[in-house]
């Protein structure tokens, strides 16, 4: 039986397990590219704006954003309530260290 | 409400720092708080155009990136460097000149995620009504990251060959992170070409809108980069078509 597009979303995230770059978003299916696209743009956004872009049940958008959260592009603000959960989005959270060339050629720049 | 505008383009010496500087001044003539940071950690350069020597520069985007300052602190004041009558004001964020620096930033990588967090802080802790970002050729994680946070794209090319091809997947790229705004720049376009002939063309190879197309200009070769062409040269076709694409992104 053919993934429902929630099922298909949840399994893109959860398939990689570095923090999130924004060539990943990139890779991503509708409507999760496009809805994270909007709250990238967003900064800081709440799990109903979320929801309503993406056009999953409000659960379904929870355990989204969660696995987001796993992957460090979404971070969960302090003012959250009980009503309503507020993320804040952080792109490519990564530290990205290069690998040193075969030669010591910065030693001579340095 | 607030705007972040990347400059792009898929290869180098389009115009980007030149288009960058250029729209931040008549920005700023028209009285809007601008700020520009230059993102090409690798070749740093517009610092030029806004005359900012390296003497003068206190901090940096590297040194933001290192944490040594905050991203506020690593934003110069260029307003009264750049001539003309400005009613606004202009800030550079300039990337560090310095060879060892440069060469730091490139051995041990840099957290791009600090680059993301420092444009938002820098609109609000600034009150910016635009932030400008001058961005390194080609396609990498740091050019995906300003063309996702923008709400403008200005994307340049030169009427080409190479230009072409690379320009369509930045194209592609842009629409795929639902830039709300996507403007095309043709740039140092040859006076016997038909100008409208390229607009079109450009137009409906990319299905996007061409907000200028400039002509290639013996003034800006011979200014050289030592000042913002729109300011002393208010009144020539560059400046004007500059003016048209300053009106379609801001």
């Amino acid at each position: 039986m053919k993934p429902s597009p929630y099922e298909l979303a949840l399994k893109e995230i959860q398939a990689g397990k570095t923090d999130m770059m924004p060539s990943d978003i990139l890779a991503f299916a509708e409507p999760l590219r496009s809805a994270v696209n909007a709250m990238i743009r967003l900064g800081r956004f709440s799990l109903t704006e979320f929801t309503e872009k993406l056009g999953f049940t409000r659960e379904q958008t929870k355990n989204i954003a969660d696995a987001l959260v796993q992957r460090k592009l979404f971070e969960i603000a302090k003012y959250s309530t009980a009503e309503e959960t507020f993320y804040i989005a952080h792109l490519s959270g990564s530290t990205r260290p290069l690998t040193r060339p075969p030669s010591d050629i910065w030693k001579k720049i340095d | 409400m607030s705007k972040i505008i990347s400059v792009h383009s898929f290869r180098g010496g389009t115009g980007k720092s030149n288009t960058t500087a250029n729209i931040a001044a008549l920005l700023a003539m028209d009285g809007a708080r601008v700020a520009v940071v230059d993102t090409d950690i690798a070749s740093p350069g517009i610092h030029v155009l806004f005359n900012l020597d390296e003497s003068e520069m206190v901090h940096s985007l590297n040194d933001y990136l290192w944490g040594k300052c905050t991203i506020e602190e690593a934003a110069h004041d260029v307003t009264g460097h750049v001539g003309g009558e400005i009613k606004g004001q202009i800030f550079l964020i300039p990337s560090s000149i310095k060879p060892g620096e440069i060469a730091r930033i490139l051995r041990e990588g840099y957290d791009v995620g600090l680059l993301n967090d420092g444009f938002r802080d820098v609109v609000d802790k600034m009150k910016l009504d635009y932030l400008l970002i001058d961005t390194h050729p080609g396609l990498n994680e740091e050019t995906l990251l300003s063309i996702a946070i923008s709400n403008a794209l200005i994307i340049i090319l030169r009427p080409d060959s190479q230009d072409y091809q690379g320009t369509a997947v930045t194209v592609d790229v842009a629409k795929k992170l639902d830039v709300p705004k996507m403007v095309m720049l043709v740039n140092k376009t040859p006076s016997t070409f038909d100008f409208d002939d390229v607009r079109t063309r450009v137009e409906q190879t990319y299905d996007a809108t061409v907000g200028a197309v400039l002509p290639h200009s013996d003034e800006m070769m011979v200014l050289a980069s030592s000042g913002i062409f729109s300011i002393r040269f208010p009144d020539h076709p560059v400046t004007k078509g500059l003016r048209s694409l300053v009106d379609q992104v801001k």
